[in-house]
């Protein structure tokens, strides 16, 4: 098997309780990424992708099946380890962003770091290859509502990479943004893709994910691979 | 997540929040504060009884002796000499007998109604403590019909039975007081005072000190003696210092009396002879030339155990029985008794105005967990955005919860300011604030731990949040 897998997904099955009645959102999903992949997972609303996104992401756990990130048995594990997993492993990339609107900016970037245990000044060093790579710098003293959207996503990149996870997981990155801001953004993950990340994006667009090497269709909780 | 990041973590949420941080913490404000006075009122009140009882001895008895028979016994003043009834100060004295006259008013209020007594005409021997004043006067002696209706002066005679017939006396005195005009040194006119006679040991027993000179001798009072001294308030009247009242004369009744001392400042006292305001003259020289006869004199005992007074009561009463018969009734009031009451209604108070500050702490707690609740809604999706990043429970209580520390911390420290601000306001009207470091830190202490026992429930209830529901609330 070697240890190129980041993930790897067997039979997972997904449903939630709508009244008395359990409605399956997940059925029988098989899903294995690489190392250094840029997967897309498209599909419409509804069909069980942001569900998906969840399970790999560590913050929601299947009902059955078997997942392991980067070898690591996640299904088995209690919410405190999901934590630190989440924390090690994985860069989210969320479509609004999800930047703290108190923080500045550099505040923002560093939290990842700062939950593992770094202090503030280690981790403020530790960050600026990346702020720079991502052309903020200028911005670090700002708060989030004084950014663009296309800035605030760059901030949401720069969050997720610090921690230097195994997985960037995006959820609709482009979903908020005008195009040319969009374009940007897709740029940016094919030069990540480029510097050898693991990217896993999930979106309902086409045209986004075509900027992908590797499409998946999710339709009614299946994977059309 | 290491603390001192959660630290600045909730820094930059009360510095963003100051106006709101200040909103919630009112209640512990208040409540701080309350604390703080509490204890600050307490403790004064508890000084201002130990200082008004300052010139009693615990274990001391005044036993005087009440005259129902038609008599003068009107004029008897002030002071101890209050037919066993000290209100305050006031003049209770005057009650002739038989005529349904009901002597001293009987206000209630703790006040022993000592064998009741149903004199000759409906006539009340004795008047009952009142209010203010803390009980502690007890009456011995018959129920018969006719009592009190020898005229009888207590002596150094009587004093002297009850050293030898009463074990467990360490001290005995006798001592009268009157009113009389005096003049000297800067007084442009006679002015009236209380005159105390008193024996050589008085300053003992009333634990007087001397600011200059020497307290009156055995030798003043054998001799009759024109010779006193001056309480520091009488001093500061007639002269422009001590200094000058040393040594020179007083005139009472147009007699000359050399001032052999001056006594130190004794501020109010609760009960018996006021010491800043009297005159103290050897006890014969003022029945030769101020009170004659008619005088009204008081024994005071001191008990050498404080635990055997009531006993020692019992006894000296046999004593006088022995010597005056059956039918007489002294009034013996016993200073132990009056301050533990008093010490008991300042506990009361206490006791009242800590339970006010509970209450005011509850409610201040109430409004914490109810700001948290709200802030951790408000905030639920920046938990979300933490948990996803990996941070556990055990970071997000303890940031939540040092937030309602630090807010509750803030309102105590206002409320220990804001305290401090108010004690002259209350001062000004009378009351006794004693403020204390101790009061400072319990107030401190008392404010920081309900914030953060109410703040409890509101961090824990954050720290559960399901990371995927909290990150999609907007």
């Amino acid at each position: 098997m070697g240890n190129n897998r980041i993930i790897d997904m067997r039979q997972i099955n997904k449903g939630y309780m709508l009244g008395m009645e359990k409605v399956p959102v997940l059925k029988n999903v098989d899903f294995l990424v690489e190392k250094g992949e840029f997967v897309a997972i498209l599909g419409p609303s509804g069909s069980g992708k942001t569900t998906l996104m969840n399970i790999m992401g560590c913050m929601d756990l299947a009902d059955s099946g078997e997942y392991y990130l980067d070898e690591e048995p996640v299904h088995s594990m209690a919410e405190k380890e999901l934590g630190a997993i989440r924390n090690r492993e994985i860069g989210f990339i969320f479509q609004n962003y999800q930047l703290i609107p108190t923080y500045n900016i550099m505040q923002n970037i560093i939290m990842p770091l700062v939950v593992r245990g770094m202090t503030t000044k280690e981790a403020e060093e530790k960050c600026m290859p990346v702020i720079e790579m991502l052309g903020i710098s200028h911005r670090l003293k700002h708060k989030p509502a004084e950014l663009s959207g296309g800035q605030k996503q760059r901030v949401s990149i720069a969050r997720a990479l610090v921690g230097e996870p195994v997985l960037l997981l995006a959820d609709e990155p482009t979903g908020a943004l005008d195009s040319s801001s969009g374009k940007d953004v897709l740029e940016l993950f094919g030069q990540l893709h480029e510097m050898g990340n693991t990217i896993v994006m999930i979106t309902h667009d086409l045209n986004v994910a075509k900027a992908a090497g590797r499409i998946v269709h999710i339709v009614d909780g299946c994977l059309e691979q | 997540m290491k603390l001192s990041e959660i630290v600045r973590l909730v820094w930059l949420n009360l510095v963003e929040n100051k106006f709101k941080v200040f909103l919630t913490s009112t209640g512990i404000i208040v409540g701080s504060a309350t604390i703080m006075l509490v204890i600050a009122i307490g403790t004064g009140g508890k000084l201002e009884v130990a200082e008004q009882f300052k010139n009693l001895n615990a274990g001391s008895v005044d036993i005087s002796y009440e005259y129902n028979g038609n008599s003068r016994r009107g004029n008897s003043s002030g002071g101890r000499n209050m037919g066993g009834m000290s209100g305050g100060g006031g003049n209770m004295g005057g009650m002739s007998g038989g005529g349904g006259n009901m002597g001293g008013g009987m206000s209630g209020g703790g006040g022993n109604m000592g064998g009741g007594m149903p004199g000759g005409g409906g006539n009340m021997g004795g008047g009952m403590p009142g209010g203010g004043d803390m009980g502690g006067s007890f009456m011995f002696g018959g129920t018969e019909n006719q009592t009190n209706m020898v005229e009888i002066i207590l002596s150094d005679e009587d004093v002297q039975e009850l050293e030898d017939g009463v074990p467990g006396i360490s001290s005995a005195t006798i001592s009268y007081t009157t009113r009389q005009e005096a003049e000297g040194g800067d007084l442009e006119e006679s002015t009236t005072y209380t005159i105390a006679g008193v024996k050589d040991n008085y300053a003992k027993i009333s634990n007087l000190e001397m600011a200059i000179g020497e307290f009156l001798t055995e030798d003043n009072d054998t001799n009759k003696e024109r010779a006193c001294v001056l309480g520091y308030s009488v001093a500061a009247e007639m002269f422009d210092s001590i200094l000058d009242a040393y040594d020179s004369s007083v005139y009472i009744d147009n007699r000359a009396y050399v001032v052999s001392g001056v006594l130190v400042e004794m501020g109010t006292v609760a009960s018996g002879i006021s010491p800043d305001e009297a005159i103290f003259i050897p006890y014969e020289t003022g029945i030769k030339y101020l009170t004659g006869k008619s005088v009204s004199p008081t024994i005071t005992i001191v008990a050498e155990d404080v635990d055997e007074v009531e006993d020692i009561m019992e006894q000296a009463q046999q004593v006088l029985t022995d010597i005056y018969g059956d039918n007489v009734v002294f009034t013996m009031s016993d200073a132990g008794s009056k301050m533990e009451a008093a010490s008991k209604s300042n506990e009361t108070l206490t006791l009242l105005l800590m339970a006010m500050a509970t209450i005011v702490f509850v409610v201040g707690g109430i409004g914490i967990m109810n700001v948290l609740f709200v802030s951790v809604k408000e905030r639920t999706n920046e938990i979300g955005i933490l948990k996803a990043i990996g941070c556990d429970q055990k970071d997000i209580l303890i940031e939540f919860l040092l937030e309602a520390s630090c807010i509750s911390l803030v309102g105590a420290v206002l409320g220990v300011l804001v305290s401090l601000g108010i004690t002259p306001i209350i001062e000004s009207f009378s009351v006794r604030v004693e403020l204390s470091v101790w009061g400072g830190v319990l107030s401190l202490l008392f404010g920081v731990l309900t914030g953060t026992i109410f703040g409890f429930y509101p961090a824990f209830k954050a720290s559960r949040l399901i990371p995927i529901v909290a990150l999609n609330q907007e």
